[in-house]
């Protein structure tokens, strides 16, 4: 039965550190969520290699970890994690640079000291938020990704933009929309994956995965680091795929 | 044919006294449509918004609300202009500017409400910080302030300053438009063009954000509404131009009805080819972008020739309810901006299926659609005058004639 599994896994092209991972069931989102079309071919070819590779995360207070109380609770820990069992024979540093109540354009300018400084292979830019709260205009928001997507392209260094974070009252009072649909088709536009935690989470909410209502305050942040190590295996996994 | 002809013969209700000057149906329909469309554009992942304007045009319902706006406050006040005078007819116009500038610290308050409610019993920990900023009230003092000064202007309260601000200077524009109106339009495209050019804008709050509606950019199709009313109220016709126009109009307005599509559809399906995307988007909405303003100005020239001032349709059951919405705009609007965030948040918080969109959109529509008929029949009435019996005096009232 289990090699039945295997087989079949390895018949789909899945890999088996993926089937082989023991991601905790209540990450699960519906497949159209874990598709990824693109391909990060500086990251494969150091992968490949099996050199170092360093990933800056660059983004706001959930790229931070706030919620969760620690850095080693925060998305990018956990992406660490998830890689370095996939990819053993690599050195992977995942450099954190989450900075709360930053706008794209002033997230832009902190790239020369904070991403390119660091020789990164693959940049993840988590944006939106800001820009989406402070009503920033759509062309300003478009431009400053743009710009940042074009300096990361101009050195060879793939990227992964990851969008907002969905909570049912923010949804209700801030509109994301008109942000989450310029960030999805900059990507379109540009060939980078958008990491849709928007819709992950959105989901983890309908189905009642993860929900803030009524847990008392000192569960919250234990609530809070499940859903970023979620995120983080969520996003090692395309990683994987992305890498042929 | 390029004219905007009085039709004096339409009362919105027949078998009530018709106002003193009945109005061009096809301004209120449009406007009525427009605003119908700004409730439902408003809510965010809306299936009816891929049928309205912005699906297949780069405009929206905003310009539509905007041109008609100033062609019909050239109709309204230059003839009261006419008849009473440049200083009652500014009055009048100043008595409208403060009326939606009540609209819209009324439709502020609710926005308070809603906001603060939210904020104080929001309990999401993956949000606090980010949130925070969104919190202005941690400055309520200033926020209030500069929101009565209209430089505040969070999502959707963002079209009444601009309409305010457009009354305020239309007593100025209104005179000019009589003397000079070539003149007048020829200054508001400068201004225009100096925005796209030198990318000149107005500032709001808080620190660093600007007006959503750039008033230097969107005064032009204000002020070309007027210009355009007000000729038409002189009946003035230009079929010359407006046959030289048709066919640039024909092939612009096709041409982006035709790559806008392919966005809308692209957004549908993965892998339907977008047209131009690369090169067109985003386009500007803050600074009218070329791009917006002349398709916007193609459907002019095409409705205007093919959509006749008395046409029949107009006045069938279908059209009536947009022309009584169009008619009542004010009311209709504030209700439509209230109605549409309230459905964002049923739709967030309950169930965001298609059925309960189609719910959502039904109840709302159909609210804006019941409160213009109603404000219609009340209007109406008004205006019927109410005999006194004769035997009763009143005190002070020197206008009822005694026994």
């Amino acid at each position: 039965m289990k090699l039945a599994a295997l087989a079949l896994a390895a018949l789909l092209g899945i890999p088996l550190a993926a089937a082989a991972a023991a991601e905790p069931s209540e990450c699960h989102v519906p497949d159209e969520l874990s598709q990824i079309a693109v391909s990060l071919p500086h990251l494969a070819t150091r992968l490949h290699d099996k050199d170092p590779v360093t990933i800056v995360a660059i983004g706001g207070a959930s790229t931070a970890g706030a919620a969760a109380g620690s850095p080693d609770l925060s998305y990018p820990a956990r992406l660490r994690e998830a890689l370095a069992a996939d990819f053993p024979k690599s050195t992977i540093r995942v450099v954190n640079k989450g900075v709360p109540r930053q706008s794209a354009q002033q997230q832009l300018e902190r790239f020369p000291s904070d991403v390119i400084a660091e020789d990164p292979v693959l940049v993840i830019w988590e944006t939106g938020t800001v820009d989406a709260v402070h009503d920033i205009q759509i062309d300003d928001f478009a431009g400053a990704l743009q710009h940042g997507i074009d300096q990361l392209k101009n050195r060879a260094i793939d990227i992964i933009l990851v969008d907002m974070q969905f909570s049912h009252s923010t949804a209700a009072m801030i509109d994301f929309q008109r942000y989450l649909s310029t960030l999805h088709r900059v990507g379109e536009l540009d060939d980078i994956y958008v990491f849709p935690r928007f819709a992950m989470m959105r989901y983890w909410s309908e189905q009642n995965v993860f929900n803030f209502d009524g847990v008392a305050d000192g569960e919250r942040a234990k609530l809070a680091a499940r859903v970023y190590d979620c995120i983080g295996r969520r996003m090692a996994r395309s990683i994987r795929q992305a890498i042929p | 044919m390029l004219v905007w002809r009085f039709d004096l013969k339409n009362g919105v209700n027949p078998r009530l006294p018709a106002p003193a000057r009945t109005r061009d149906l096809r301004l209120d329909f449009f406007r009525g449509v427009a605003l119908v469309f700004i409730f439902v554009d408003h809510i965010p992942e809306n299936i009816l918004s891929y049928f309205t304007l912005q699906a297949v045009g780069f405009y929206d319902a905003a310009e539509v609300f905007i041109f008609i706006s100033g062609f019909t406050a050239a109709l309204v006040y230059g003839q009261r202009m006419a008849v009473k005078g440049a200083l009652y007819a500014t009055a009048q116009i100043w008595r409208r500017a403060w009326q939606l500038y009540v609209a819209h610290v009324f439709l502020f308050v609710i926005f308070i409400g809603e906001v603060s409610y939210t904020v104080m019993t929001f309990n999401n920990p993956m949000y606090n910080e980010e949130m925070r900023v969104a919190d202005f009230l941690v400055h309520p003092h200033i926020a209030v302030i500069k929101a009565l000064l209209l430089e505040f202007q969070p999502t959707f309260l963002d079209i009444l300053p601009l309409y305010i601000l457009m009354m305020l200077i239309f007593p100025a524009v209104l005179v000019s438009i009589q003397r000079r109106p070539l003149l007048v339009v020829a200054a508001s495209f400068l201004l225009y063009l100096a925005v796209q050019i030198l990318g000149l804008s107005v500032p709001a709050y808080p620190e660093g954000a600007t007006w959503y509606f750039n008033p230097l950019a969107w005064q032009f199709l204000f002020i070309s509404g007027a210009v355009l009313g007000q000729s038409s109220a002189r009946g003035v016709s230009l079929p010359a131009l407006s046959r030289a126009l048709m066919p640039v109009a024909i092939v612009v307005l096709g041409v982006a009805v035709v790559v806008r599509l392919s966005w809308t559809l692209s957004g549908l399906w993965d892998g339907f080819p977008t047209l131009l995307l690369k090169e067109l988007w985003p386009v500007n909405k803050t600074d009218l972008s070329p791009i917006r303003l002349v398709p916007f100005l193609a459907t002019v020239v095409l409705v205007a020739a093919w959509v006749r001032p008395d046409e029949p349709f107009m006045r069938t059951r279908l059209a009536r309810p947009f022309v009584r919405a169009g008619a009542q705009s004010l009311e209709v609007f504030c209700l439509g901006i209230v109605l549409s965030a309230l459905g964002h948040f049923i739709l967030a918080e309950y169930a965001s299926g298609w059925a309960m969109q189609i719910v959502v959109n039904f109840v709302g529509i159909g609210a804006m659609l019941m409160t213009a008929k109603m404000l219609d029949w009340y209007k109406a009435m008004d205006r019927v005058p109410t005999p006194r019996p004769a035997t009763v005096m009143r005190p002070g009232r020197g206008d009822e004639a005694p026994l």
